[in-house]
């Protein structure tokens, strides 16, 4: 084999590897998603019915929604479905999946975008700030500071903010979404529960982003650094942030992750037609296929952020290249 | 006897179209239940009706505020002295918001699709006892029973069975719902929103809003400080009572209270251990404070009762609901009797209301006072449907029982009450609805109500109000819960209302 090709294969086997490894996780995920929506008690039917139902009108219900049929096929039918991209009817709302999903994303998605670029801004800043000052008053004062910020969960957050800039301020609507028609009202309705979620969010990286720099302020290279004259601010940017961001990059993953989790709690309390509001509104109302599809896509973003923040690993760090 | 109903084509509305200042108007309504489906007739989610039924579909005869039938897409109806044959006039002049003329076909094809055994409908089996629905001629629709039924009318104007549907838009009636009523089906962002838009087509009065939006709220402090800060103008029934005393002193809104058809009960297991002794039951109830229960849970705005009745049945006997006032001496003494000096323990299965979760405790602590120790088990709804009401796998549980006239349950020995006297009910059932006067029938369901109070089938608790929030301009919202449609014929900002709209029960 010659070198270039080596080199090539070297490239594309670990990514290979890394897609099959997702590829298994995702048919992983879509057995335990699927297992633990059946065997979870409540007959969708007879939610659909009610309490004046017969139960002939339940059977009968069962059987029209297929859902008398072995588990198995049922299994194999819904991905047989996922798989040519159809995501199936909701057989409570009789409306497509796929589109509901679609319109609940339009919200959560800028919502998850807007709440970390609040978290970035937030969490950056303070952690080089506590990182630098570390020791002084202030740098204690900012740890403090993202300490009670991530102690207050998104929820409380949110009331508060409610409570102070809607009710008494009118500055922000207090709840709902208006749609993409008008997309400054859109954006505004989505300020206040992205910096719920921002805020905490901000709190949490600051911790890390500070830990992080910390640990490249004591490392020996960048000793070295200091030493041949460099100030502190120009040996970070030279020879310690590459390094400082790849357990950052790491977090980032997970937070992003996390707060798709916690849109589902800020988008109740700001009454957001979003994932989250779908989500629980399908659970209680048995509507399987709908939680299915939508725990799978929860599912799937999350594989495919871990996915890309190994590929990142590579970027940053040059001597992970040609490994596996 | 011969008996003979005629009911005279009274010109429903009559009210002054309301919206003449106002029909540009657009009104936002906040509720706690999105409806999980746009088709009333294969889901009984009340979230459903709540917004569909009188508002954008119709029956031949309604339910006024009042809990009365009115004829509203008939003109008038006949009843034949055997209580057999129901005859209504078609009202003419009607159509679907889609232009299609409303004819006697159409409401043939709708009842004749509700009665259908394999129908779907969640209330189907009330109208099991439909023979055959005809029309004779062009305005006239005939209803044949095979044994007499006295709640018929009730019952066709109640539920979603009585829904008078355009056959040619039934193919799309979950996603496209079509009917003759004030407002029509606009657009609706699931679990978020529904919007109607007032119906060009209606043939009674102009409707007072242009638009009306249902938004839901899962939060219910999101909800209340959405009205405070104006972003929507009516709560169509507060979650929590409590949360009543921040809008009744402020001038800016109104609140609006009248009963429901609901019976919020701590329902026994009757085959449950102890439970299977009268006097244990009798205990129970004597053991709890009712009106202290309803000033706690329900504020205050509700009646205390003693059976399966609310003020607005015909039968309705206040009498009952004095026969267990609280005293919890005797139901000590009920519970040594039957051989429970101890007292004992038992499991009570709560489903996720605040009414449930709010009463669980008080009645824990009322039990554990006369000995009867109490867990207490949260359980989400699909899980109660299943464990609780299919499964009749509980000992104690607390539900608002909402179905209007619903007694008839205890005459269903399927039911989940596991209810010993079910058979002498059911029976008890028959005769009163079979007979043919008003006095028979209110004499005989008296009896019912006084059979299953007297054998203490269940705790009934209270029937609670529906407590509606409104700006202060908003008129002609319904003034109570009888019904389960949140009724907009009237609704209007700033208007007035006939007397007669006003007589039937609508706020001013």
């Amino acid at each position: 084999m010659n070198s270039t090709l080596r080199r090539a294969v070297g490239a594309v086997l670990p990514l290979l590897r890394r897609l099959m490894t997702m590829v298994v996780a995702l048919w992983g995920a879509s057995v335990l998603v699927f297992v633990v929506l059946n065997v979870l008690p409540g007959s969708p039917a007879q939610v659909i019915l009610g309490t004046q139902a017969t139960p002939q009108s339940v059977r009968q219900l069962t059987a029209q929604l297929g859902l008398n049929k072995p588990l198995l096929q049922q299994y194999v039918d819904w991905i047989g479905g996922l798989l040519r991209g159809n995501l199936g009817v909701s057989y409570i709302s009789h409306l497509g999946i796929g589109s509901q999903i679609a319109q609940a994303l339009s919200v959560t998605g800028p919502l998850v975008l807007l709440a970390l670029v609040i978290g970035l801004a937030i969490g950056l800043p303070l952690g080089f700030a506590g990182a630098l000052r570390n020791g002084r008053f202030s740098g204690s004062l900012i740890g403090g500071l993202s300490q009670i910020g991530m102690a207050v969960p998104s929820v409380v957050a949110g009331l508060l903010l409610i409570i102070v800039l809607t009710v008494k301020l009118h500055v922000f609507p207090t709840s709902g979404f208006p749609g993409w028609s008008d997309p400054l009202q859109a954006l505004r309705a989505l300020v206040l529960p992205a910096f719920s979620l921002g805020l905490v969010e901000g709190a949490i990286l600051s911790r890390y982003v500070r830990a992080s720099i910390l640990e490249q302020l004591r490392s020996d290279y960048l000793r070295t650094a200091r030493s041949k004259g460099l100030r502190v601010g120009q040996a970070l940017r030279r020879h310690g942030l590459r390094n400082a961001a790849i357990p950052l990059v790491t977090v980032l993953g997970l937070e992003l992750a996390s707060l798709v989790v916690g849109a589902i709690v800020v988008e109740n309390v700001f009454a957001l037609p979003g994932l989250g509001l779908l989500l629980l509104d399908s659970v209680n109302n048995r509507d399987l296929i709908t939680v299915q599809d939508t725990a799978m896509l929860v599912a799937s973003t999350v594989l495919v952020l871990n996915l890309l923040v190994d590929l990142s690993y590579r970027l940053l760090d040059p001597r992970l290249k040609g490994t596996a | 006897m011969a008996f003979t109903l005629v009911v005279l084509g009274s010109v429903i509305g009559g009210s002054q179209p309301s919206g003449a200042t106002s029909s540009n108007a657009t009104l936002v309504i906040g509720s706690a239940v999105a409806p999980p489906s746009l088709d009333p007739t294969s889901n009984a989610s009340a979230a459903i009706d709540e917004v569909f039924d009188y508002n954008v579909y119709q029956h031949l005869v309604e339910l006024d505020p009042k809990g009365a039938v009115i004829p509203v897409l008939a003109t008038n109806y006949k009843v034949s002295s055997d209580g057999l044959k129901y005859t209504f006039t078609i009202r003419s002049g009607v159509s679907f918001s889609n232009g299609d003329p409303m004819t006697a076909a159409d409401v043939v094809y709708s009842l004749n699709r509700a009665v259908n055994p394999k129908s779907g409908y969640p209330y189907q089996a009330l109208v099991a006892n439909v023979s055959s629905v005809t029309s004779p001629d062009a305005s006239t629709v005939v209803v044949n029973l095979s044994h007499p039924d006295n709640q018929f009318l009730y019952n066709l104007a109640a539920y979603s069975n009585g829904m008078v549907l355009d056959p040619a838009a039934v193919a799309n009636i979950a996603t496209a719902p079509v009917g003759t009523g004030p407002y029509m089906y606009k657009s609706q962002i699931s679990n978020y929103d529904v919007v109607l838009a007032a119906n060009p087509n209606y043939w009674g009065p102009k409707p007072g809003m242009s638009t009306v939006t249902f938004r839901y709220f899962s939060s219910a402090s999101t909800m209340d400080s959405a009205l405070q800060s104006g972003q929507i103008q009516v709560i169509d029934n507060l979650d929590n009572s409590q949360n009543v005393s921040q809008f009744k002193n402020s001038s800016a809104f109104k609140v609006i209270h009248g009963p429901t058809e609901g019976k919020i009960d701590l329902t026994l297991n009757n085959t449950a251990g102890p439970l299977k002794k009268l006097k244990v039951r009798q205990a129970i109830t004597y053991a709890t404070d009712k009106k202290a229960i309803l000033k706690t849970v329900g504020a205050g705005y509700g009646t205390v009762i003693g059976s399966d009745q609310v003020p607005g049945d015909p039968w309705y006997t206040p009498r009952v609901n004095k026969a267990y006032s609280y005293n919890p001496k005797k139901a000590k003494e009920l519970l040594a009797q039957a051989g429970y000096k101890h007292g004992f323990s038992m499991t009570l299965t709560l489903p996720p209301y605040g009414y449930a979760t709010t009463a669980g405790p008080l009645i824990q602590a009322e039990l554990a006072a006369v000995g009867i120790k109490v867990t207490i088990k949260n359980i989400a709804w699909a899980l109660w449907i299943s464990k609780v009401f299919t499964d009749h796998n509980y000992q104690l549980t607390i539900i608002d029982q909402v179905e209007a006239r619903d007694i008839g349950e205890y005459g269903n020995c399927a039911y989940y009450f596991n209810y010993a006297g079910c058979k002498q009910v059911s029976k008890m059932m028959n005769i009163a609805t079979a007979a043919t006067t008003t006095k028979k029938e209110v004499g005989e369901f008296r009896a019912i109500v006084r059979k299953i109070s007297a054998d203490a089938a269940n705790n009934w608790l209270y029937n609670p109000d529906q407590l509606t929030v409104a700006k202060k301009d908003i008129v002609g919202l319904p003034g109570s819960g009888l019904t389960e449609s949140f009724n907009l014929s009237y609704v209007s900002v700033g208007g007035s209302l006939s007397k007669q709209v006003a007589a039937e029960g609508f706020a001013s």
